[in-house]
């Protein structure tokens, strides 16, 4: 059996992002996935609303957008569509990559067949996986381009983790990495990257492969950091962090489909092993500094400043952002180079200026709200 | 005999505190038996242990010494009711109208059918309202020390707890205004009918509000500290409930005045949610136990088709409150239903409450106190099994709690 891969509209773009649901007595996470989402069924709300593998977390869905200003729309509306029912649960949602204090141990796996079996498989891996990721799905017009793009895409990884880190607390500590939450996702066993093939058959007989040694069942069983998504003719980058608004996923979003654009119509390169070799450490460096981080560039062979890259590809990309319409979008990540400044910046001043964490949750559900700047209320 | 003088004399000197460890320690075991043999709620374990160590039975714990004890149960149901108080989030009550509106049905239908059943049995409309005013209480005590326990987490925890809030304001406005009406029952004059339930009233929510500026202004010196904090608010608490007793405030007014200002009035959020633990624990398990030794199974031979009436007619109440509102607030009705099982406990509040009507009219008391603690009695041992049993199916409670290492 063969994997079929469906067409879509190429360089569409399409977003998930995984919440957190948050008690308002004390900001730690709250079991309540079950209640919220019966509640939000009962009105009309755009995109799809889903539970995940714990019960303090849920996961919104968008439709599928070419425009960039059209995904905020709808991505801002699912927002308050959320927010709108956990206030009449008392409840709070908030971005972030991973809940500042909570004990895994205390959470609970959200009860359907799936996620049951996920935890008996993983054990308690499965409950560390309460962390909270943004996936954007780009969409690709074949299978072969889908291989194509998720190995030049590789090279990207650490612009998307630095940009969208938003987890430097964890299990009440300061990780002193900006994305920790990655970390989480390493333990899996088919965690990492995509075997480097070539094209869609010999990714279809690796994919045999596996399902006929029994270690998969689906592609969903594959963690990778970029996968393939044939039913949705989607590769789909599953590396950024939730941000903490949705504006900051929009242009994340903008950032991937700017990207895809240039690598499908230029084919500036062709796919390289060297870029598998230093990808481990480019994604450690990202993780641990953010904005800050060095970058191996394997094409060039020469080490550089991530920030540098990203700058650089931004210059790249401006054509094809002014193509599709995102300019605003580029832009703002060019600001936040300037800054220097990503979401776990902030909610590490937050922290500085609040000395406590809960606090920093309850500023960082106002933020995802939208009734917050960048300056706490004191 | 001075050679000997280093000798304790009897009784011993330390009588007292040997008798609070003594309580705690066959509280502890009593909940342990209950919890880990018979599966039933540690509470009821406490509570079965202060009957059986109580005048009732075994009379080790004696009236006397149940009267040098009460500190502890003031102390404790301070704690609580403070506890109780930082769980009434006001803003959500105001963003849900239909949370509120099932609170305020669910307290005045609970009310109306204690009161209407009450007269069915005869007894006189002032008691019966009072008594009724303090069936719409539900015990905040056995509430938070089964959410602890079982480590009960959830929408419908929170709503329990919240809607226990509102009935507990409610339930104590209620009858300290009705204390007006007693006195005039027993020929005050109009002058006293009204300014004891002011003074009562008016002086306790002054008092907690005092108590949260002194907390929000040493909160701010003392930064968040959790461990500082939860000091300093055990102080603070202590000596509301000191100031409360000197001032003849109520207690239970004074420190659920106390927690509600803090929970909606730190608008810069200076006081920390502290979890008050295993030293809040101990306060509670000296509660429960002190109240059970208040109780007695006679009262149940006396009073226990009236006491099983108005059981039953104060959970109708609640049931038919909750499951005309609560769906509309976004809950569905088999959760409705659970947490107006959930909100079944009546406990050391209600015998306070009773008390407090003693010290006015010993006589109106004593009426009183037959008419509800035959409720109080059934309560307190089928309370805790409600609440718990309505958080297990709600899917609230935690099952590693249940075989917690």
């Amino acid at each position: 059996m063969t994997l079929e891969f469906s067409r879509s509209e190429p360089l569409t773009m399409g977003i998930e992002l995984e919440l957190m649901i948050l008690s308002t007595h004390d900001w730690d996470l709250m079991r309540g996935a079950g209640d919220l989402l019966a509640l939000i069924d009962k009105n009309p709300h755009p995109g799809d609303i889903k539970p995940e593998i714990t019960e303090s977390m849920i996961e919104i869905s968008t439709a599928v957008h070419g425009d960039y200003r059209e995904m905020l729309v709808e991505l801002s509306a699912m927002r308050d569509a959320v927010i709108k029912s956990a206030q009449r649960l008392n409840l709070a949602i908030a971005g972030g990559g991973a809940h500042p204090f909570q004990h895994w141990s205390e959470q609970r796996i959200f009860p359907k067949e799936r996620f049951y079996h996920l935890h008996e498989m993983y054990g308690y891996l499965a409950k560390q996986f309460t962390v909270f990721g943004q996936h954007i799905h780009i969409g690709v017009p074949s299978g072969d381009d889908a291989i194509y793009l998720a190995h030049m895409m590789s090279r990207y990884i650490p612009h998307f983790i630095a940009l969208s880190a938003s987890s430097p607390f964890s299990q009440g500590m300061d990780t002193d990495f900006d994305s920790s939450r990655l970390n989480n996702i390493n333990a899996f066993p088919l965690s990492g990257t995509m075997p480097f093939v070539r094209d869609w058959d010999e990714f279809n007989a690796y994919f045999d492969t596996m399902r006929t040694l029994q270690v998969v069942e689906t592609m969903k069983d594959f963690y990778w950091d970029i996968r393939p998504k044939p039913e949705f003719g989607t590769i789909e980058i599953r590396v950024c962090d939730t941000p903490l608004t949705v504006e900051k996923a929009a242009v994340l979003g903008a950032y991937a489909q700017a990207l895809a654009r240039h690598l499908m119509l230029d084919r500036p390169r062709e796919p390289s092993q060297d870029v598998y070799r230093v990808y481990s450490f480019n994604r450690f460096t990202a993780c641990r500094y953010g904005m800050q981080a060095g970058f191996i560039d394997a094409y060039a062979r020469s080490r550089r400043l991530l920030k540098e890259d990203i700058a650089e590809t931004l210059d790249i990309l401006a054509p094809h952002a002014l193509a599709l319409g995102s300019g605003a979008a580029l832009a703002e990540i060019g600001a936040s180079l300037d800054s220097g400044q990503n979401d776990s910046g902030w909610l590490r001043d937050m922290f500085k200026q609040t000395k406590s964490l809960s606090d920093v949750v309850r500023l960082q559900s106002r933020l995802w709200a939208g009734e917050q700047r960048s300056q706490p209320d004191r | 005999m001075d050679e000997v003088s280093f000798l304790p004399t009897f009784p011993l000197f330390a009588a007292n505190m040997m008798l609070v460890g003594a309580v705690l320690l066959c509280g502890l075991a009593a909940g342990h038996v209950f919890a880990r043999y018979l599966r039933l709620p540690r509470i009821t374990g406490f509570v079965a242990a202060g009957l059986v160590l109580g005048p009732g039975m075994l009379n080790l714990l004696d009236r006397s010494t149940l009267a040098e004890l009460s500190i502890f149960v003031d102390f404790s149901l301070g704690l609580i009711l403070f506890e109780l108080g930082r769980r009434l989030d006001l803003r959500w009550l105001m963003r849900d109208g239909w949370l509120l509106a099932s609170g305020v049905a669910e307290s005045l239908l609970s009310f109306v059918f204690v009161y209407w059943t009450l007269r069915f049995f005869d007894v006189a409309p002032m008691y019966a309202a009072t008594a009724a005013a303090i069936a719409v209480a539900t015990s905040p005590a056995v509430l938070l020390m089964i959410v602890h326990d079982q480590r009960a987490k959830g929408p419908l925890t929170e709503r329990m707890l919240t809607l226990t809030g509102l009935n507990n304001v409610i339930a104590f406005l209620v009858v300290t205004l009705l204390f007006g009406f007693v006195h005039l029952e027993y020929k005050a004059n109009w002058v006293r009918a009204l300014l004891h339930p002011l003074y009562l009233i008016a002086g306790s929510a002054a008092l907690g509000y005092l108590a949260f500026v002194v907390a929000r202004w040493l909160a701010r010196w003392f930064g968040k500290r959790e461990d500082i904090q939860f000091i300093m608010l055990l102080g603070l608490i202590v000596a509301t409930v000191g100031l409360a007793i000197s001032y003849k405030f109520s207690v239970l007014l004074a420190l659920l005045a106390f927690g509600v200002f803090a929970k909606n009035l730190d608008r810069n959020h200076d006081l920390m949610a502290v979890e008050f633990g295993p030293g809040g624990q101990l306060f509670l398990v000296v509660l429960f136990v002190i109240t059970g030794a208040g109780l007695q199974l006679s009262e149940l031979a006396v009073a226990g088709g009236l006491g099983l009436a108005f059981v039953l007619a104060r959970l109708a109440g609640k049931l038919a409150g909750l499951a005309m509102f609560a769906p509309l607030s976004g809950l569905t009705q088999r959760k409705s239903a659970l947490l107006g099982v959930g909100m079944v406990p009546m406990s050391a509040i209600a015998v306070v409450m009773v008390q407090g009507a003693s010290q006015l009219y010993p006589e109106f008391g004593a009426k009183l106190s037959s008419i509800v603690l035959s409720a109080v009695v059934i309560l307190e041992l089928v309370g805790p099994l409600a609440t718990q049993w309505a958080l297990r199916l709600a899917g609230e409670i935690d099952p590693a709690a249940q075989e917690r290492p």
